[in-house]
């Protein structure tokens, strides 16, 4: 009897928590008469809503999007990765990337528009890549995943003749593959997800996915099947990553988190 | 002990360098702002603590605040309850890994995407799910009237309500991940002991599993005080700080003032007090925590 509520529960949680991804992809094939007349129990099939998106200027936004956000996270994984490796090897600035990491760029808008406005970054793309190109959570990820390293292998390979590249590169970097690809992904999907930071920062023509997306919803509120077609498109590269890496990610973090 | 400096510390030089830059040195400038009469791109003028002076007098910041603290006490206590219950309830399952797999999707996956799946979804009276329930319950009859999605579009507590639940809905897969990572670290001979003692399974999680998984619990308290104190992006993307300013926590208040009204001085120290406050509570209570 306990363990059928206990069931009963996990299904009930993962309805709850799946509910709006399934509505999305219902939503985005459903035909806009359909939508219209409010007749959404009623099935229905079109491919009219991923046509609407292409005047809209999704595609373009969404390749944008995947260049910076790919680009950003590239850059933050080759500062971090030496940065956690000095870290490691006991250099005294934990606490400082522990500080920053409990303030992300959403929080200093105001202070970061104004540094930005000194330099001739504010309203270009690179607003939106320099000041992620090192990521205190990135980091502490990479810190926390060379810490399970046993050490003697760095070691041996400094007897060998190594140098801190070569121990760097061919020695760790196979080592720390996992903690790589979850940094990867994770910072990835916060760079993705900023949605204030390049409306403030970047004029319309640079506007990341997302805050094109937002807007798109105070543009058509009522097209549901547009909106829908949209959010399911935006979603699937981030979600395709995430499934493909999905049990290396779990459980990565969750080691990571033991530490 | 010396710090002795090894080579390999060079290696940090790039990420502090970015960090300074973008990090630190915002942290110092925002200081200076704030003592600014400044809208971007006018010529700040120096006005000493005259911004600080207004947002103490301010109605509008004083009542962002208490939104801000409601919200926070809303979200906290459900957050970690429900990251404790779901994590205990998930453990040794054959379905575990790929439930908890499925919890951490809402945290990464497109923001924006999953805020118009929500309001689409739960739109007071036009909602897709209001839509459903009227097709399963006939709108006449009296189970109808409970199956009604909440008016949070006019009502301010409705509105906040649905902020935590979407907030809940984002991190909850996280908040499980911390607390399985250290429920998975108590040996198990622990447990057997207490089992040979002749514990309850009730008694063996207040007083063996509970108490060590003190230290997981402070650390997403501290790390959701962080979090929710300073969240609003999910404020913008559903309700834009309204109806009546309900929802309008303080980052988005430092949002509008800002980026709306162009008052980036005043924007300035408003964040300084955010700031305070966040980094403040969170400090208070990783103290309390490790003294009890």
């Amino acid at each position: 009897m306990r363990s059928l509520a206990r069931h009963l529960f996990v299904a009930l949680l993962v309805f709850a928590v799946a509910l709006p991804f399934l509505w999305m992809a219902y939503a985005a094939f459903l035909p806009p008469e359909l939508v219209y007349a409010g007749e959404i129990t009623r099935l229905g099939f079109s491919l009219e809503n991923f046509r609407a998106l292409a005047p809209e200027g999704f595609w373009g936004r969404l390749v944008y999007s995947l260049g910076v956000s790919s680009l950003a996270t590239l850059l933050a994984l080759i500062t971090g990765f030496p940065a956690a490796y000095a870290l490691r090897e006991g250099a005294p600035l934990l606490g400082f990337y522990l500080f920053l990491l409990a303030v992300p760029a959403e929080m200093l808008l105001v202070p970061l528009y104004g540094v930005l406005a000194g330099t001739r970054l504010l309203g270009s793309p690179w607003a939106l890549i320099w000041p992620f190109a090192a990521s205190p959570f990135v980091v502490f990820l990479l810190y926390q995943g060379f810490r399970s390293v046993p050490w003697q292998v760095v070691e041996a390979a400094r007897i060998d003749g190594a140098g801190e590249g070569v121990v760097l590169a061919q020695v760790l970097l196979p080592m720390m593959a996992g903690h790589l690809v979850t940094a990867g992904v994770l910072s990835f999907a916060a760079h993705w997800n900023l949605v204030l930071y390049p409306r403030v920062m970047t004029p319309e023509a640079w506007w990341t996915l997302q805050v094109w997306m937002a807007d798109l919803v105070r543009k058509y509120p009522a097209d549901w099947g547009l909106l829908s077609a949209a959010a399911l498109l935006g979603t699937l590269p981030l979600a395709a990553v995430y499934l493909l890496f999905e049990r290396r990610i779990v459980e990565t973090f969750e080691g990571s988190l033991k530490g | 002990m010396r710090l002795r400096p090894k080579p390999a510390w060079l290696g940090v030089a790039p990420s502090l360098l970015v960090l300074a830059v973008f990090g630190a040195y915002p942290f110092l400038e925002v200081v200076r702002f704030s003592t600014w009469d400044w809208s971007g791109l006018s010529n700040p003028v120096p006005v000493g603590l005259a911004n600080y002076r207004e947002l103490l007098a301010d109605p509008a910041f004083w009542h962002s605040l208490r939104v801000t603290l409601a919200f926070a006490a809303i979200t906290l206590p459900s957050f970690i309850l429900l990251s404790l219950l779901v994590a205990l309830t998930l453990e040794g399952q054959v379905y575990e890994r790929w439930v908890k797999g499925l919890l951490f999707l809402p945290g990464l996956v497109t923001l924006s995407a999953a805020a118009v799946s929500w309001y689409t979804l739960l739109s007071p009276e036009y909602g897709a799910l209001q839509m459903l329930l009227y097709t399963l319950v006939p709108e006449n009859s009296p189970l109808a009237a409970w199956l009604v999605v909440p008016a949070w579009d006019r009502e301010p507590v409705w509105a906040l309500l649905l902020v935590v639940a979407f907030t809940l809905w984002r991190y909850l897969g996280y908040g499980v991940l911390v607390v399985s990572a250290s429920l998975k670290g108590i040996p198990r001979a622990m447990l057997e002991a207490a089992w040979v003692d002749g514990a309850t399974p009730r008694q063996a999680l207040r007083y063996v599993t509970l108490p060590l998984l003190r230290p997981a619990l402070t650390f997403l308290l501290v790390v959701g005080t962080i979090l929710t104190l300073q969240s609003y992006v999910a404020v913008f993307l559903l309700t834009r700080g309204g109806p009546f300013g309900g929802t309008r926590v303080l980052g988005y208040f430092i949002y509008e003032v800002g980026f709306e009204q162009y008052r980036l001085g005043y924007a300035a120290a408003a964040t300084i007090v955010l700031l305070l406050l966040t980094l403040g509570l969170a400090y208070a209570q990783a103290r309390f925590m490790e003294e009890r």
